[in-house]
């Protein structure tokens, strides 16, 4: 299955050893023959670690079914998926879901959090899961940093959506993850609660090295990262560095969104 | 709106197979238990009344007079064809080939043959004297000659032969592996000595109908002391006889059915919330293209009497089926439950026809309700989440509480009086009130069990834990039907250990021996204690001697001395049987009276220079005066073998039957006057019938819990559609797969293991009650809790909870975890 491969104006990729998160040669098809869809038609992407990178385009432009098979959540139909030195595209049900635990946090557009649970044990869960003891120093500065202290006890449905957003990213940060797929992580929330929980995305990159990855579709969310991503048509369609909101928007007009 | 309801019903099949299912066991059982109950009386009717059906009335003694001159009278009405008076007597008969000889009581053939009820399963009914027709247990076959004794009323004894013509069936009548039957014509029953019928059975004459019959005779009989009654009637009065109380019977297969339809009922409700759940968006957008909520919960409401009705009709067949295998098997074996054929009464398939469609249809209201309420929105927007809480009803609790104090109260009332007419009405109403409450009482009861769970079972029953108490009233729901059926089964349970228990303890006491060899003469021979202790399933013996002791009148008594310390042992329970100290002479109430000696007198026995001064006790009992082995030597110079008291080794009845055959050979062959008697075969057939009802029942209540299991699958695959995105979540942030099997199966068992020990709990208190009120007005009361059976039925219940859970699990199992983000 040869497919040409685009290349891609701008800077080359990174380096391989500094990736976080690689992809080459990966395809995601839906149905078969003549009705197949590509929805991802052939990416090579890498994703530098202690960078907070947003992968941007227009609907159906195949950037959630990318985040989806970069984080395991979905299985590609060709190419493979490299995080740090792990195959993601090898491991089977059971060992992807277990290295999900451990080593990528999620944040989620809506409905992040277990309504039977209160903040603490949602933001416990992973490691639960894992079976792992959280580090209690490192919960206390995320929970800090987050401002979640006075909330620890609360139920979902007692919390703000922000407040639920930051419940979300301390989940994702507590594990130290390889990397954190934000998936439109203010889609849901006013512009101010917006501003904050990509602020706390941005400083948790400066100031702990996190890797994150978002998608987006809002140029002004996309400004907050330090690299923005370009896809259309399930094909990557360019790159920008230290984004602004015009500049995000210009490239994206570029693409005919 | 017809077009959509059909096409729903037909693209849904599968999915309404779980309320199908719940719908055809429930009225299948309904239907059986009609059909079984009127298979049982017809059967009784046309065994037990066999003698009456064919005729056109029958004339029955009041007084116990004879009716022997009546039958002329009766004879010349005009509308009268014949007349048959009913001879009875009974006969001790040797078979050849067979030890000892039988016991078999007499009755009569007719001389009219429109009389003779009698059908042959080979040869012919007897003609004149000398020949007989016999039952099967007879064991006798067509052709043998039998050697009968029979006593005249002055107790001489005579002999007689005569010849088998015929083998008579009397499959049906439950009497009648009791003891054989023997058939002859009236003159042969004269000569055998019985003198006075007591029934007279009357033939009608061509154009003449059974009333005008019952009319004309009773005319004619006018002031003599009797009934008249037409055959049928009379047939049908001595099945209700044999059925003992007929209304309580129909009342306790009643509150099965109930149970059923009731599980059923609480079942389809949650199978149509399922449904329902899974179609929001359907139905919105139904109403997003202009179908009105009216329309809406039309379309649901015919869904339900089109399923209704069509898994009714599976149902009836299904019950009727059931019944027909079930009467095909009790028929086949020795069953004490008499059943041959089948009878389907008009009501039954009626019946569960309309009470399927019926349950289905109300049972379907609620989530129709719910339907109407979708907005036409829903089917633009993502599923909401799932519901947190629901709020359970102040109006329930205080329903709840109304029904179960004065419940409670009326129960306490019934076993303190023993009167289970108070304590019934008393569980009825408290078992309502359990069920309203256990909306309340159930999510804690899951909840701290859950707790518990959490311990062991880490961070999946954890979560079950939370997600089992998400939504009370439908875990509620689902544990209710699960609790009904487990507490029923349970109380059936306790009920019958306990009943079994004191029936055993009464009978034990009544006859406290198993097996009694006795003698007329005092005469067996003593080697004849040791040969049968020898016997296998013999476990022990005592030998009691007996002589004639000449009393304070001066007359020769005939007296048993035991030796108390080797007869203890052998007797089951010396409750009603008491034993003699030395010293003490223990005298029948009878005796007492003809020697005017009261309790604690003293009594002299024994010849002029012997006599010796005892302790008189005065005993209510049917033995003869009683004094301790030695005391009878000493009074009496020559003393014999009375009677040999054998207790049999505990164990299976067929065994304890094996041993009594046993010994009435071997009793037979070294002392052919000597005569076996023993009351291990009543005891054996109590056990085998309440073996058997406990059989029945459970199996019959294990059908309310198999619905109520169906109940737990349906609440769990609706918790799989509404977390569907929870789910995904949780496989997202590193839940396995299995994990998330595990998480459902968590619930599955925390839900059915709450109900069922709740059931368990509950039900073994109403047994314990019902049984303390019902034994209550016999006497004694022994209650058992037969733990083993308990503690089956708690794990039989929750690893079928278990089971339940498999498919709703493996299709959560199968969520993908992209559905949390795709919404």
């Amino acid at each position: 299955m040869s497919v040409p491969v685009m290349t891609v104006p701008g800077e080359p990729p990174a380096p391989l050893s500094t990736a976080a998160v690689r992809a080459t040669g990966l395809r995601k098809t839906y149905g078969s023959g003549e009705t197949a869809v590509h929805a991802l038609a052939g990416v090579d992407v890498a994703f530098a670690a202690g960078e907070f990178t947003a992968i941007m385009g227009p609907s159906g432009s195949g950037k959630s079914t990318l985040m989806h098979c970069l984080a395991g959540l979905d299985t590609a139909t060709a190419g493979e998926v490299w995080l740090g030195g792990t195959d993601l595209t090898r491991l089977r049900d059971d060992e992807l879901t277990k290295l999900r635990r451990q080593r990528i946090g999620f944040v989620f557009q809506s409905f992040n959090l277990l309504p039977v649970l209160d903040a603490r044990d949602n933001i416990v869960l992973p490691m639960q899961l894992a079976g792992l003891r959280p580090d209690t120093a490192w919960m206390d500065s995320v929970v800090a940093r987050l401002g979640l202290r006075e909330r620890l006890g609360h139920r979902p449905h007692e919390l703000s959506g922000g407040q639920q957003q930051r419940v979300a990213i301390a989940r994702a940060l507590l594990p130290r993850p390889d990397v954190v797929f934000a998936d439109e992580p203010t889609g849901n929330l006013d512009s101010r609660s917006g501003a904050e929980v990509l602020g706390l995305l941005r400083s948790s990159v400066k100031e702990t090295g996190q890797t994150v990855v978002m998608v987006t579709h809002d140029p002004v969310a996309a400004a907050y990262a330090d690299r923005v991503v370009l896809l259309a048509d399930g094909l990557l369609a360019g790159e920008l560095s230290d984004p602004t909101a015009e500049s995000v928007l210009d490239a994206l007009r570029g693409l005919g969104a | 709106m017809r077009s959509v309801l059909f096409a729903q019903v037909r693209a849904h099949v599968a999915r309404l197979l779980a309320s199908t299912l719940a719908v055809v066991i429930a009225v299948g059982f309904v239907v059986a238990t009609l059909v079984l109950n009127e298979t049982a009386r017809s059967t009784v009717l046309n065994a037990v009344g066999a003698q009456y059906v064919g005729a056109a009335a029958v004339v029955t003694s009041d007084d116990g007079s004879s009716l022997a001159d009546d039958a002329d009278a009766v004879a010349g009405l005009s509308s009268v064809a014949a007349v048959a008076p009913s001879f009875e007597t009974s006969i001790q008969a040797a078979v050849p080939g067979r030890t000892g000889s039988q016991y078999l009581f007499v009755g009569t053939v007719a001389d009219d043959p429109a009389l003779r009820w009698q059908r042959v399963s080979d040869g012919a009914l007897p003609d004149r004297p000398g020949e007989v027709a016999v039952s099967d247990r007879a064991r006798a076959a067509v052709g043998d000659v039998l050697t009968v004794t029979t006593y005249d009323a002055a107790g001489d004894e005579s002999t007689s032969e005569v010849t088998v013509t015929g083998i008579v069936d009397l499959s049906g009548d439950p009497e009648a592996g009791l003891y054989g039957r023997a058939f002859v014509t009236p003159e042969q029953a004269r000569e055998w000595g019985a003198a006075d019928p007591l029934e007279l059975r009357v033939a009608a004459a061509p154009g003449f109908s059974d009333e005008q019959v019952r009319t004309d005779t009773a005319a004619a009989l006018g002031d003599r002391p009797v009934e008249v009654r037409t055959g049928s009637e009379r047939a049908a009065d001595a099945a209700a006889a044999m059925m003992g109380n007929t209304t309580a019977l129909a009342a306790v297969l009643l509150v099965f059915g109930t149970v059923a339809v009731l599980v059923a009922g609480l079942v389809i409700a949650n199978t149509f919330a399922v449904l329902l759940a899974q179609r929001t968006r359907e139905l919105a957008l139904l109403r997003c293209v202009g179908a009105t909520a009216r329309q809406v919960r039309r379309s649901v409401l015919g869904e339900a009497v089109v399923t209704g009705l069509a898994s009714s009709t599976i149902g009836v067949a299904a019950g009727i089926g059931l019944a027909a295998a079930v009467s095909a098997l009790a028929g086949g074996g020795e069953s004490p439950i008499p059943l041959t054929g089948l009878s389907i009464p008009w009501y039954a398939p009626v019946a569960g026809v309309l009470v399927g469609t019926l349950v289905t249809l109300l049972a379907a209201l609620a989530p129709a309700r719910a339907a109407t309420r979708v907005a036409p929105l829903a089917a633009l927007r993502p599923v909401d989440p799932a519901p947190l809480r629901s709020r359970p009803g102040v109006l329930r609790l205080v329903l709840g509480l109304l029904l179960l104090l004065p419940g409670v109260g009326l129960m306490a009332l019934g076993v303190a009086m023993g009167q289970v007419l108070i304590a019934l009405p008393g569980g009825v109403l408290s078992f309502l009130g359990i069920v309203l409450l256990a909306q309340r009482a159930v999510p804690p009861v899951v909840a701290a069990a859950g707790r518990l769970a959490g311990r062991f079972g880490g961070v999946p029953a954890q979560l079950a834990a939370g997600n089992a108490t998400r939504n009370p009233r439908r875990t509620a729901a689902t544990a209710t039907a699960l609790l009904i059926g487990v507490t029923l089964t349970s109380a059936f349970v306790v009920g019958a250990a306990s009943t079994r228990a004191t029936a055993q303890a009464g009978l034990a006491a009544e006859f406290p021996t198993d097996i009694v060899v006795s003698s007329f003469d005092g005469a067996l021979p003593a080697s004849l204690l040791a040969t049968l202790e020898d016997l296998d399933g013999v476990d022990r013996g005592a030998a009691v001697i007996s002589a004639d002791v000449t009393g304070p009148d001066g007359q020769p008594t005939w007296t048993f001395g035991v030796d108390a310390a080797a007869t203890e042992p052998v007797l089951r329970s010396t409750e009603e049987l008491a034993l003699p100290v030395p010293g003490q002479a223990l005298l029948p109430e009878w005796l007492a009276e003809t020697w005017a000696v009261r309790d604690g007198d003293p009594v002299a026995l024994g010849a002029p220079g012997q006599q010796r001064t005892f302790t008189a006790l005065v005993v209510d009992s049917g033995q003869p005066l009683m004094l301790t082995a030695d005391d009878l030597r000493a009074v009496a110079p020559e003393t014999g073998l009375g009677e040999l008291w054998l207790r049999l080794t505990d164990g299976e009845p067929d065994g304890q039957v094996g041993a009594v055959d046993r010994i009435t050979d071997v009793v037979a062959e070294i002392d052919p006057a000597a005569q076996v008697t023993g009351l291990v075969t009543l005891r054996d057939q109590i056990d085998e019938v309440l073996d058997l009802l406990l059989l029945v029942v459970t199996g019959l209540l294990g059908i309310a819990v198999l619905i109520a299991l169906i109940g737990v699958g349906n609440t769990l695959a609706l918790s799989v559609v509404e977390r569907r995105q929870e789910n995904g979540l949780l496989r997202a942030l590193g839940l396995t797969r299995g994990q998330l099997r595990g998480l459902l199966a968590w619930e599955a068992v925390l839900v059915a293991g709450v109900a069922a020990v709740l059931g368990v709990l509950v039900g073994g208190a109403y047994g314990l009650i019902g049984a303390a009120s019902v034994l209550g007005e016999i006497g004694e009361i022994v209650l058992s809790v037969p733990w083993l059976q308990v503690a089956v039925i708690v794990a039989v219940a929750t690893v079928a909870g278990l089971l339940a859970s498999v498919l709703p699990a493996r299709r959560a199992a199968r969520t993908s975890p992209v559905s949390a983000i795709a919404g």
